[in-house]
This record gives structure tokens, C-alpha cells and sequence, in this order.
């Protein structure tokens, strides 16, 4: 497997990502859906910022703190900025 | 910061602050970890990072506040864990050091209201090496937030020293709060509620991994195994070919161990949940962490893959309603309080929890502990890319180390193996050295015995010592010589009636000479003996002797004309004639015995001599039967007990004295049979056991051996056995499948067992313990108790089928056979076998062998029932019976069916309760409902009111609290009436104040049941009553020292001493001496001196070392000084002599006499309170209502008590006036309150002219503070000077 750069994480890499967990196609994946309704947990939710952050440091407990993958974009946003890149 | 904001106790954290406040003493809710760093350190950069994270993380800085009785949590910056930097690298073993404060640190239990609930300490090893340890209270933070405050302290180091900038800091911990406050009254609570009570509602009782009760302890066993990196890879190739998520692979495997383990149907396990997706406590350190439950069955068969999906569904299910906190949970199902578990063990998987990364350096995290640890949890912490640590900790009440560290060992491997199964199924619990262990180390028991019969060992002892007595009966004897003739002449009337190797002879007679003669004679006629009981119904013996056709029937008469032409009576025995000559062998057999079947009819169990030989050579072996030996013959002969009573004398030149009939149910007569032929061995069924040494004819008894079978020995009846008589208690174990034991275990005084094993395998035998597949179990994990050798019988009578069925072959030792016995057993660690229970339907009674389902047959077989169930009920314990529920047919009368089943089965086997039903209930699978079974009418203690005076006030008490309209009844439980903790202390208040008593708050826990708690406070009141008594012992202490005799008050109590009792160093014993006339019962004293003399009679009495050291407050001066005059003048040497602020009585002589009011009112003074205070309390009632409502002593005494108090004030001013005081020639110490008499010149000199010797002790006290605690931190070591000082004189 290549490892995922900070070009690759965009907001639907990581759609189709939480859609792969959660055994269905990106596109039933909203942005403001309630990730915990649609069946992510905790440890779903770690194992996919440990994905993720290959591309740029993320911390578990940020995106914890968000339920959907709107709120998971912009931390990851503010991180890729806060590393150097455009997003 | 926000520091006067105060909040409530989160629902997070009540648990905890309940668990604490049960048990303030316990330090397990300090969770700790250090982390072990190598490299340069940038020390002001770390103090910087820890402090400005310390200061983040509001919930370190948490106080806790009680107050009207509710707790509350509110912010003190003088509570923030600043780093403390601790030098130890002058240490001679720096790590040690500082480990060791650490652990010191971490043991120190915490008082939530007083302590900082948080530690930071960074100690310096050397140049390169530092420890910085985190140690926070359980109620500040749980293992999430742990991880958060060691990241965020390495992200603020990290960016101090020119890495990334760091993210936001925490949230404030009043965000926490709003979140615990929005989920408290959210629709989200009511719906994880309902979620919970449906999936918990029909839980089974939870199984663990060892018994006992998960409480707890104040330290934990911890093992730690680290998981090799195939074995991480084939977890994650596992998970991700099923398309889930790592964590939870190990979370079902880990559950598929413990319920293989439990032997459980399903799994119950708890499943730490941090609950931080989408909270703001995934950036507070905060406790919010909850462990809910998880049920899993896990069909084994099934392919493994579909069982990790459902498992996994499960836990998403979890999760989603993971926030409902598991301590309401508990009183939701009505779980609190006693023995039943909402979850067994814990799995835990901890992937975020890794070491913090700190720039340029070298990090080990090590954790020191993370909470209670209830019963046992499987930790798994790292991210298993690749590394994964197993941690196993355990509750050392429950688990050995060892026990832990073999748990670790086998999980690990059931995790292996497992990653590689198609099912669950064919993955092994015990591991490849357990198993060895089980099938071969523990039945290590080959031994040589002779290839012989029974019927030869028999003939050699009656030419061995032919003179010498066989057999007793009642007067009569028989010699070996005269049993000889007997049987020999019986043996040639049956082989001339065709008896020969494998005939049957039936046996129906009652205990007798002939009886022995009868089974003697059919071996040496190389038959096999059936015998039969006269007690059982004539139907039943009809149905034995047609199913098994013995040639010939030894009995006195043709019971139910079943014998016909086989009856041979003993009145036409022959005396005379020769034994035949038979070539018999070890495989013959030997006799055949009937047990229940469970299938309607008995079956006949076949045993060989070889087996019987084996058993019996044995035994004499074992415990050294020889010619000494004389065995009681009591067992009905239809029991196999009663084959070792028969023979094992007879084969060893003992002699065998047979007990009349009847005799084996009455203890006295067996006392008297043991006492008048000097019985040296002998046998009881346990519950036997527990009637003969309860008859006072037991005590004193003095045998050889006593050997208990046929049910499980309680611990508790080996000790009272060892209390009431002198002898050897063996516990033998065995199925009549196997002739009679074939295991054994020494009951002796010192066994401290508990429960009792049944023990190790006698010769040539072997117990294995296997799962339903035939493997064998792992230690300490229960099974199926499986028989193998010599002494396996040869199969039931004519039944193949149940044969084939019962006696199987040997996986593990081609060629062999195992009987499996039913029982569920384990093994302990040392490798003795414990008996836990049975697999089946099968119940023993009085040691009785009974199928139910013969029972059942029974009742079908009536034609009055058209279904039926028959169950051994034990709802109280110990009290074991057997209800039979029915849906009645035709006609159906239940007067009639007892007669039926009567006449049919034993009388033990007759149901003692039949139950008519509808319909027997069945579960939603269509099962039958046990549990939904009523308890029959017979059950009064099911529902049994409150009856004694305190059951009836706990019983209202109960409801009161509860908001019930009716008071509980005596067992009703309080916490499944619906109480819960803050119940509990309000029910404690409540008691307080009804009943004056306060058992504490742990005494409702251990004590649930109205009639439990009652008991109790009665328990306590008894002590109050024996602190009546002339003497009570204030303080323990060493008794080689003197001790101190303080002489009450006025009020004729000496309570009010415990403070300075307890103060003396060197401890001693402290009596306190009180007024006989406290008892209402007891005259009023003539005199001061006759009262100091009664006095001396108590003291000398108790036999102490001397001198005699005497004391006491007020009047209790004068009478002490009175006491040491009358010990003089016996010629006893008086020590101390002290007296606390006491004047002579001619100065009271003169006063008033005393209003009866102010006498009462002096009550107050005794009880502690300043009576000027209190100038309303003008009457008795109203000083006693007082009394009553206040938290004195004195308001605690019953009625009569106080009654007795007050009289003894009133009397008190009588005496002083009419003393006249006699001189003592010994010192007299007088401590005076040196701040009171301002208007009175009372000085310690007015004793002068009755003690010459005066020594005084001025102490800056009033006169009624004397015996308080300030006042005696003075006093105390003045009169231990000179208790000393008094001693080495003497010595």
C-alpha cells in the first residue's frame, strides 16, 4: 500500500473511507450526518485518524470531539494548513 | 478560570464516590503510570509543558465538598499538581528509590474532601534518565484522560523546543458538567435505558472465572505479557478479511474465552467504553468513562468469521448507548447489594493508549494502576502494528498470582489459536502442559494389587485367625471359624440351586447375622449379590427381581409374590456343609447394585471382583485396617457404601459390628453401638454427620476413622466434626459405576479447605476432567468429571444401551474405558478435585442417588398428570425438597397420586410438595422456565412478614425510605426493593434515629434483608445490655501488664472513660467497674465501703497480674479510694491510686439535698452536655427525649437501662453523705481541674488527713472536662509514669 499524502486526504477520500467502515457507498455518506448514528465508534474513529494521519499529524481526541465529517474536514483542514499546505 | 463554580457529582463519578466512601482506608481509586525517559532532557521545558497542562486540566484541581448530604465538586487552584522534582541520583539504586516512593504515593488512600487529588513528580535518575510519575484520583480523570494529560505535555515540550505548534488547549471541566447535565434529563437516557433493560432483562446469572464475591480488594495482581508480532499481524489480517475493526476481534475472542472458561451459555463481560466520540471529553481529562456489558453467545460450532461480525455488531449496538452508566444499570435489573453481577470479567482494548512521543527522547509508559479491580480484566493495550501488550489484573480475594499469570499464558495461546480456527469449537482451553498435567501427572496412580477375588480374600482371614471375633450382632458374636461354617454351608444349599460364576442371588433381608452370612455365601458360591431393600415400596422390589432374575432370592419371606420358587428363607438354611470349589476370577461379578434411572426405571450397576479388590486393598492400605479394626455396619446394604462396611473388616481379621435396624437413623443409638463395642471405623452421609454431632450423645466420641461420601462434605460440618469428636475425617468420593470411591481427601483439623475437595485418585484410577469435546479443561475451570481404571463397573444389568451410553472409550488411552459420572467438577491449582454440581437432573438426598426424571415417569406413569416436572427446590438453605409441578389429567386427585407414587418409589424419592399448574411456563425459545416455577405453598419463608419488634421498624423503615405503602417483608432485599446508595444513607439516618444504632453503611451492603440488618442491630443491642455488667473491658492491651480499674460516676456507667482507656501507653487493659444496681433487677448498695468491696471481689477475681492500679473521675474517686483501703486491708498491694477531681464527702455533707430535678438533670452532665444550657428539661420525659434524640450512649440504652441509670444518680448523693472515709497507706494521686472551685475551696489537701502520701496533678481543665479527649492527652501519661513507676517497684 502507498502511503497517503497530504494531496491524497480530501473530504472525499475520507467519505469513502468512513463509508468502507461502515460497509456502504460514499455517496449514503452526508456531510452533516451524525457519524455515531451511522454506526462509527470510537474505535472506527481511531483507526481511521491513524489512516489518516500519514498524510498530517491528527489527533484522535480532535476529531473525537466531532460527529460528522464536516467537523472532521476542518480539523483536518486547519492541521494540513497549520503543516504547510493548501486545502 | 471559574473556581467558585460547583457542580454535583457527575453520574461518572458517584460509583466511585460511594465505592471510596465504603471503604476510605482503600487506595485502589489512585490510578498512576510513569513514564520512563532516556535522553537530554530539557527539565525547565518538561516543568513548563507539565505545569501548563496541570493547569489545563481543571479536573486535577477538583475539590469535593459535602454538604446537607449531597457532595459537590468545585475548583481549588491550591489543589493543581505542580511538577515536583525529586532528586534521587545520589540513590544507590535510583530506580528502586524512586519506584518505590512512587509506589508509596500510589498506596496512599485518598480523602476526596481533604486531599489534592493529583500528583506530579519528575525524579532525576542521572545525566540521561528521569521517571516523571502521574498519580490522580479515579474521581478526576479515568485512562483516556491519562492518555490526554501525557500527550498534551509532550506536545507542549515538543513545540517549547521548536516543533509544530500545539493544538487548542483542553476544554474547561464546566463543559463536562454541561454534557453529564443535558444527558440527565435527555429523551437519549430514557431510550439507552429502555435499550439496556431490554437486552439485560433476561440475562443468566453471570459466570466468572473463580468464585466469590467481586468486591474489590486494595491492591490488584497484575501480569503483563507482550503478544509476538505474528501473532498482531494475524489479527490484523483477520480483521481486515471480515472487514472489522481489530479491537473488536480481541474483545469477542477474549469473551470466547471467558465464557469457555465459565462453562456459561453466554458470555457476560463488561467492556470499558471511553465515551469521547463527539463529546468535549475527547479534550478533557475527566472521568467519563462507563463499563456496560456485553452479551454474547458465541455458538462454537458455528464458523468463527459470522461469530466476530455478530460479536462486532454487538459492541457497535454497545457503544451506542454506552453512556447509561452501569451503576444504574444495576439498580435498574435490581443487581445491587448482594452476590449478582451485572458482568464477569472485564476485556478491555486500549489502541489509543500509546507512550507520548517526546522529541529527541526515549519513552516507556508503565502503568501502575487504572481503578477498582472488581474480579479480573484482559487488557489490551498498543496498536497492534505491532505492538500489543496483554495485561492481566486480578483481584488477589479471588485469583492467586499464579492463577493470574496462568490466565495471561492461556489466553495468549486461546488468542493464537484462535486467529487460526474456523470455529471456536476446536480451539483448546487448557494448554499443551495443562493437559498433559491433567490426563496424565494428576493420575500418576499405578500400583501393584493381587490378581484375586473377593471371595478368596474372604477365605484367607477364616483360616488366618479362626478364633478370633468376625462378627457381632446385637450379644451375639461370631468367630472367623463359625463364619466360616455358616457361610460355607449356605454356599453349597445355593450351588445346589445352580448358583455359580455370574448368577445373581437377591438379598432382602434386614441387618442381621444372616444378612453377612447371605452376601458371604453367595461369593464363596461364585455368585454376584443383589440386595434389596425392605424399606422400598413391594412394587418396586417386584420391578427389580423381574428385571434381573436372580436364580435365588435370600429373604425371609416373598414380598409382593415376586420370589416365588427363588425364595429361599433363612429358616431353611442349612448349618453345615462344604463351600463349593469354584474357579472364580477377577472379572466375575461380584455384586449388582440399583440406582436410579432417569428414564423411569432403576438400573442395575454390575461391579467385578477385580474392581471391588482394588477398591477395598485400598483402603486397608490407606488408613491401616488390620485385626484392631471393629467396622459399624450401618449403611442399608443397597447403598454401595456398605460394601467396604461389609468386607473390609471381614478381609483384614478386624471384626464387623452390625448395627440393629433402624439403628443408622438414630444418633444415639449409633453413639451407643460406637461406645459399647469400641467401633473404630465408621461412615456417615454428610447430612447424617451433622444430626449425630448435634446429639449430645456424640460428644467426647473417640474412633479411628470416620469416612463421609455419598453428598458434599461442608467445610463448616468438618469443623464442628473436630470440635465434638477425636478422630481421623476422611472425604471419599465415587459412583456406585465405580466401586463405591475412587477418590479421597484428608479432613483433618488443619484442613483449611473450603469448599472441601473431593480429592486425589485412590490406585490404579484415574479422574479426568474434560470438556464436552473430551479435551481436558484447564485448571481451576470447571468440567465434566470423567472415571477411567480398574475399578469402571462392568455396565448396567442387561441394559447395553445405557451402558454404551455412560462408559465410553478413551480418547486419550486407546483401548481404556471412562465412565462419565454427570458431576461438574475442577481442578485446584494443586491439583486436588473440587465436586461443584452436576451436569444433569440428578439430585442426591440424604446422600440418595435420584434421578428426577424417574420420579417424573412416576407421575406419568399414575395417569393423574398429563406433564409434569419434578424439581429439588433448596429455598432455604440447607432444606433441600422435592416439588413436583404438574398439568393435571382425568380425574386427577393429588391424595391419590401421592399413594401412587408411593407405592412405587422410595420414600425419598416422594415428592414432599405436588403443584397443579395450567400449563408448565416455557421461555420465549419454548423451553421449559424453571425460574418461573412458583415455590410451593409449603415456602412461608418466601414471604414471610417482619416478626420481631426491630425487623418490624426495619421493615417500615424500609418502605419509608422506598416509598412503599407496605412495610418489606423479612427477606425483602433493600436494593431490590429499589434502593440505591443515597437510599442506603438515608435509610442509615433513619435507623439512627428510630433505633438509636448505627451498623454503618457497608453493614446494609453486606446485609440487604430486612431480617440480615435487624439481626444485626439486635447483635449490637446485645452488646449495650453486656455493657451493664460490674465489669466492661474499655481497652485491650498487653497482658502481662497490670491492668487499670476505673471506677465509675455518679451515673453508675463508666463509658466515659474509653478516651483515656484508650490513651495509656504501654496499651493496657482498661476495666471499667459500674454499679451492679444499673440492673433494676439488683438492690441498691447498703454503703460506699460495701459497694468497694463488692468491687474488689470483681477484680480480684479476673486473676490479673498485680498491683492493682485503681482510678477514678468525681465520685469515682471516693470509691476507688474506699477500694484501695478494703485491697489493703486483704493484704493485696495497690499500685496507682488515682483520683480525678474528687472531694472528700464531708464536704458534701453539708449541702442541700439535691432537688430530684436537678438529680435527673445531672443525666445531662453524664451524657456529655452542659446542663446549664439546657434549663427547659425540667422532667424525665423531656431529659429522656433529649437523650434519645441526641447522638449519646446514653441515648442509645434500652428503656430499662436508663431506668436503672437514674436510679443510680439519685442514690449516689445518699451514699456520699452517710461514707465516712477510712485512711489508705498508699500514695494518693489527685488531678484536680486546677481551672474550676473559683467559688469553692475545694483543694486536693482535704484528703490529707486520710492519705498522708499526696501527689497532685494540676491540669488546666474544668471539672466535668476531665475525661475528655484535650484534658486526657494531659493526664494520661502522668498515670502511665506512674503505673511504671509502680511496676519496677514491685518487680
Amino acid at each position: 500500500m502507498t502511503k497517503l499524502t497530504p494531496q491524497d486526504l480530501t473530504l472525499e477520500r475520507m467519505r469513502a473511507d468512513v463509508a468502507a467502515v461502515l460497509h456502504e457507498t460514499p455517496d449514503s455518506i452526508l456531510d452533516d450526518d451524525n457519524l455515531m448514528d451511522l454506526g462509527v465508534d470510537s474505535l472506527r474513529a481511531l483507526n481511521l485518524s491513524l489512516a489518516w494521519s500519514e498524510a498530517v499529524p491528527l489527533e484522535f481526541s480532535e476529531l473525537a470531539e466531532h460527529t460528522t465529517l464536516a467537523g472532521w474536514w476542518s480539523v483536518v483542514q486547519a492541521r494540513l494548513r497549520a503543516a504547510g499546505h493548501d486545502a | 478560570m471559574a473556581a467558585a463554580l460547583e457542580y454535583p457529582l457527575t453520574e461518572a463519578q458517584s460509583g466511585l464516590w460511594f465505592a471510596q466512601r465504603l471503604d476510605p482506608a482503600n487506595p485502589i481509586f489512585n490510578t498512576a503510570h510513569y513514564l520512563d525517559i532516556r535522553g537530554d532532557l530539557d527539565v525547565e521545558a518538561f516543568r513548563a509543558a507539565v505545569d501548563q497542562t496541570a493547569a489545563e486540566a481543571e479536573a486535577l484541581s477538583l475539590r469535593f465538598v459535602e454538604r446537607d448530604g449531597e457532595v459537590f465538586q468545585t475548583l481549588d487552584p491550591t489543589h493543581r499538581p505542580q511538577l515536583q522534582i525529586v532528586d534521587v541520583f545520589a540513590a544507590a539504586d535510583p530506580v528502586a528509590e524512586a519506584v518505590a516512593a512512587m509506589r508509596r504515593d500510589h498506596e496512599t488512600p485518598l480523602d476526596p474532601t481533604r486531599d489534592p487529588l493529583a500528583a506530579n513528580i519528575l525524579f532525576l535518575m542521572g545525566p540521561q534518565r528521569f521517571l516523571w510519575s502521574l498519580r490522580v484520583h479515579h474521581l478526576a480523570t479515568d485512562g483516556f484522560g491519562m492518555a490526554l494529560l501525557t500527550n498534551r505535555t509532550a506536545e507542549l515540550y515538543n513545540a517549547a523546543r521548536g516543533g509544530p505548534a500545539p493544538g487548542p488547549a483542553f476544554n474547561p471541566i464546566a463543559k463536562v458538567w454541561e454534557e453529564d447535565a443535558a444527558y440527565r434529563v435527555s429523551d437519549k437516557r430514557t431510550a439507552d435505558a429502555a435499550y439496556w433493560r431490554e437486552i439485560m432483562g433476561d440475562a443468566p446469572e453471570v459466570a466468572s472465572l473463580a468464585p466469590g464475591k467481586a468486591t474489590t480488594a486494595h491492591r490488584f495482581h497484575r501480569i503483563e505479557r507482550a503478544l509476538p508480532p505474528e501473532v498482531t499481524a494475524r489479527l490484523r489480517a483477520r480483521a481486515d478479511a471480515g472487514r472489522l475493526s481489530w479491537p473488536d476481534v480481541l474483545t469477542a475472542i477474549g469473551a470466547a474465552y471467558v465464557r469457555r472458561f465459565s462453562g456459561a451459555e453466554e458470555a457476560v463481560i463488561g467492556v470499558p467504553w471511553m465515551g469521547r466520540m463527539g463529546s468535549v471529553s475527547a479534550r478533557t481529562p475527566a472521568m467519563v468513562m462507563n463499563v456496560p456489558p456485553l452479551r454474547l453467545t458465541l455458538d462454537e460450532d458455528a464458523p468463527l468469521d459470522e461469530q466476530l461480525i455478530v460479536a462486532s455488531k454487538a459492541l457497535i449496538k454497545t457503544r451506542r448507548h454506552g453512556r447509561y452508566r452501569s451503576e444504574q444499570l444495576r439498580r435498574d435489573l435490581g443487581l445491587i447489594g448482594g452476590a449478582r453481577r451485572l458482568y464477569g470479567p472485564l476485556v478491555n482494548v486500549l489502541p489509543f493508549d500509546l507512550p507520548p512521543r517526546f522529541a529527541g527522547l526515549d519513552t516507556t509508559l508503565k502503568v501502575l494502576g487504572t481503578g477498582p479491580v472488581d474480579d479480573i480484566s484482559f487488557t489490551f493495550r498498543g496498536d497492534a502494528a505491532p505492538a500489543l501488550t496483554l495485561e492481566v489484573d486480578a483481584n488477589p480475594d479471588l485469583y492467586t498470582l499464579e492463577e493470574a499469570a496462568a490466565h495471561a499464558e492461556r489466553l495468549a495461546a486461546f488468542l493464537t489459536n484462535a486467529l487460526d480456527a474456523e470455529t471456536l469449537g476446536e480451539v483448546p482451553i487448557a494448554t499443551p502442559s495443562e493437559a498433559a498435567r491433567e490426563l496424565e501427572a494428576f493420575n500418576d496412580t499405578a500400583h501393584p494389587v493381587p490378581d484375586t477375588t473377593l471371595t478368596a480374600l474372604l477365605e484367607a482371614a477364616m483360616k488366618a485367625t479362626p478364633d478370633a471375633p468376625a462378627l457381632t450382632f446385637g450379644d451375639q458374636t461370631f468367630t472367623y471359624a463359625q463364619l466360616d461354617r455358616r457361610t460355607a454351608a449356605l454356599a453349597s444349599a445355593l450351588a445346589a440351586r445352580g448358583v455359580g460364576r455370574e448368577s445373581l442371588v437377591a438379598v432382602a433381608l434386614p441387618r442381621s447375622l444372616e444378612l453377612v452370612i447371605a452376601l458371604v455365601a453367595t461369593l464363596r458360591a461364585g455368585g454376584a449379590y443383589l440386595p434389596l431393600d425392605l424399606e422400598h415400596p413391594a412394587e418396586r422390589i417386584a420391578a427389580i427381581v423381574r428385571a434381573a432374575g436372580p436364580s435365588v432370592v435370600l429373604a425371609h419371606e416373598d414380598i409382593g409374590g415376586a420370589f416365588g420358587e427363588a425364595l429361599l428363607a433363612p429358616a431353611d438354611w442349612p448349618l453345615d456343609g462344604a463351600a463349593p470349589a469354584v474357579a472364580q476370577g477377577g472379572e466375575d461379578a461380584a455384586y449388582v447394585i440399583y440406582t436410579s434411572g432417569s428414564t423411569g426405571d432403576p438400573k442395575g450397576v454390575l461391579v467385578e471382583h477385580r474392581a471391588i479388590v482394588n477398591r477395598l486393598l485400598w483402603m486397608q492400605a490407606e488408613y491401616g485396617i488390620g485385626v484392631h479394626t471393629r467396622i459399624l455396619q450401618k449403611t442399608p446394604a443397597t447403598f454401595d457404601v456398605s460394601v467396604w462396611e461389609f468386607f473390609l473388616a471381614l478381609i483384614s481379621g478386624g471384626e464387623l459390628v452390625v448395627a440393629s435396624p433402624g439403628a443408622h437413623r438414630d444418633p444415639a443409638a449409633i453413639a451407643g453401638l460406637i461406645r459399647g463395642h469400641a467401633v473404630t471405623d465408621l461412615h456417615f452421609v454428610p447430612s447424617m454427620l451433622s444430626a449425630f454431632l448435634a446429639d449430645p450423645a456424640a460428644k467426647g466420641i473417640a474412633v479411628a476413622h470416620v469416612f463421609c461420601s455419598g453428598e458434599e462434605l461442608p467445610a463448616e460440618l468438618r469443623d464442628r466434626f473436630h470440635q465434638t469428636v477425636s478422630a481421623e475425617l476422611h472425604n471419599l468420593y465415587g459412583p456406585t459405576e465405580a466401586a463405591v470411591d475412587v477418590s479421597y481427601w484428608a479432613a483433618g483439623p488443619d484442613d483449611a479447605s473450603r469448599p472441601m475437595p473431593i480429592g486425589w485418585p485412590v490406585w490404579n484410577t484415574r479422574l479426568v476432567i474434560l470438556d464436552e469435546r473430551l479435551r481436558p479443561v484447564a485448571p481451576g475451570m470447571g468440567g465434566h468429571l470423567h472415571l477411567g481404571g480398574v475399578q469402571l463397573a462392568r455396565g448396567y444389568l442387561n441394559r447395553p444401551d445405557l451402558t454404551e451410553d455412560r462408559f465410553i472409550p478413551d480418547p486419550h488411552h486407546p483401548g481404556q474405558r471412562l465412565y462419565r459420572t454427570g458431576d461438574v467438577a475442577r481442578r485446584r491449582a494443586d491439583g486436588a478435585v473440587v465436586y461443584l454440581g452436576r451436569s444433569d437432573h440428578q439430585v442426591k438426598i440424604r446422600g440418595l442417588r435420584i434421578e428426577l426424571g424417574e420420579i417424573e415417569a412416576a407421575v406419568i406413569a399414575s395417569g393423574l398428570a398429563r406433564e409434569t416436572v419434578v424439581l429439588a427446590r433448596e429455598d432455604r438453605p440447607g432444606e433441600r425438597r422435592l416439588v413436583a409441578y404438574l398439568v393435571p389429567a382425568e380425574g386427577y386427585d393429588p391424595a391419590a397420586l401421592k399413594a401412587k407414587l408411593a407405592a412405587r418409589l422410595p420414600d425419598y424419592m416422594v415428592p414432599a410438595a405436588i403443584v397443579a399448574l395450567d400449563a408448565l411456563p416455557t421461555t420465549s425459545n419454548g423451553k421449559l422456565d424453571r425460574k418461573a416455577l412458583p415455590a410451593p405453598v409449603f415456602e412461608a419463608a418466601a414471604g414471610r412478614a417482619a416478626e420481631t419488634p426491630t425487623e418490624k421498624i426495619i421493615a417500615e423503615l424500609f418502605a419509608e425510605t422506598l416509598g412503599r405503602s407496605e412495610p418489606a417483608g423479612a427477606d425483602d432485599d433493600f436494593f431490590t426493593l429499589g434502593g440505591d446508595s443515597l437510599l442506603a444513607v438515608h435509610l442509615m439516618m433513619l435507623i439512627r434515629e428510630r433505633l438509636g444504632r448505627d451498623p454503618g453503611l457497608g453493614a446494609l451492603f453486606d446485609r440487604p434483608r430486612v431480617a440480615e440488618l435487624a439481626a444485626l442491630i439486635d447483635a449490637e443491642a446485645l452488646d449495650f445490655d453486656n455493657g451493664l455488667g460490674v465489669l466492661i473491658r474499655l481497652a485491650e492491651g498487653d497482658p502481662a501488664l497490670p491492668p487499670l480499674f476505673l471506677i465509675h460516676p455518679a451515673g453508675g456507667l463508666s463509658w466515659g472513660y474509653r478516651t483515656l482507656a484508650r490513651a495509656l501507653s504501654p496499651r493496657r487493659t482498661v476495666w471499667g467497674v459500674q454499679s451492679p444496681a444499673l440492673d433494676p433487677q439488683n438492690a441498691l448498695p447498703d454503703c460506699i465501703e460495701g459497694l468497694a468491696s463488692v468491687y474488689v471481689d470483681h477484680i480480684l477475681a479476673l486473676g490479673a497480674p498485680g498491683p492493682v492500679h485503681i482510678a477514678g473521675w468525681s465520685v469515682g474517686g471516693i470509691i476507688a479510694q474506699a477500694a484501695a483501703v478494703e485491697l489493703e486491708r486483704r493484704g493485696v498491694k495497690v499500685g496507682l491510686m488515682a483520683m480525678l477531681d474528687s472531694y472528700p464527702a464531708e464536704c458534701w455533707r453539708a449541702e442541700p439535698e439535691p432537688d430530684p430535678v436537678d438529680a435527673m438533670r445531672a443525666l445531662l452532665a453524664i451524657a456529655g452536655y452542659d446542663p446549664t444550657q439546657y434549663p427547659e428539661l425540667r422532667s424525665r420525659a423531656a431529659i429522656v427525649a433529649f437523650l434519645k434524640a441526641g447522638d449519646s450512649a446514653l441515648g442509645g440504652l434500652p428503656e430499662a437501662a436508663l431506668d436503672g441509670v437514674i436510679r443510680v444518680v439519685l442514690d449516689t448523693n445518699r451514699l456520699v453523705r452517710e461514707h465516712h472515709h477510712r485512711p489508705f497507706g498508699g500514695r494518693t494521686t489527685h488531678v484536680r481541674a486546677a481551672l474550676d472551685h473559683k467559688d469553692r475551696d475545694l483543694t486536693p489537701g482535704l484528703w490529707r488527713p486520710y492519705s498522708p502520701d499526696l501527689d497532685v496533678v494540676e491540669v488546666p481543665f474544668l471539672h466535668p472536662q476531665l475525661t475528655g479527649p484535650a484534658a486526657t492527652a494531659l493526664i494520661a501519661p502522668e498515670l502511665d509514669a506512674r503505673m511504671t513507676a509502680f511496676e519496677e517497684i514491685a518487680r
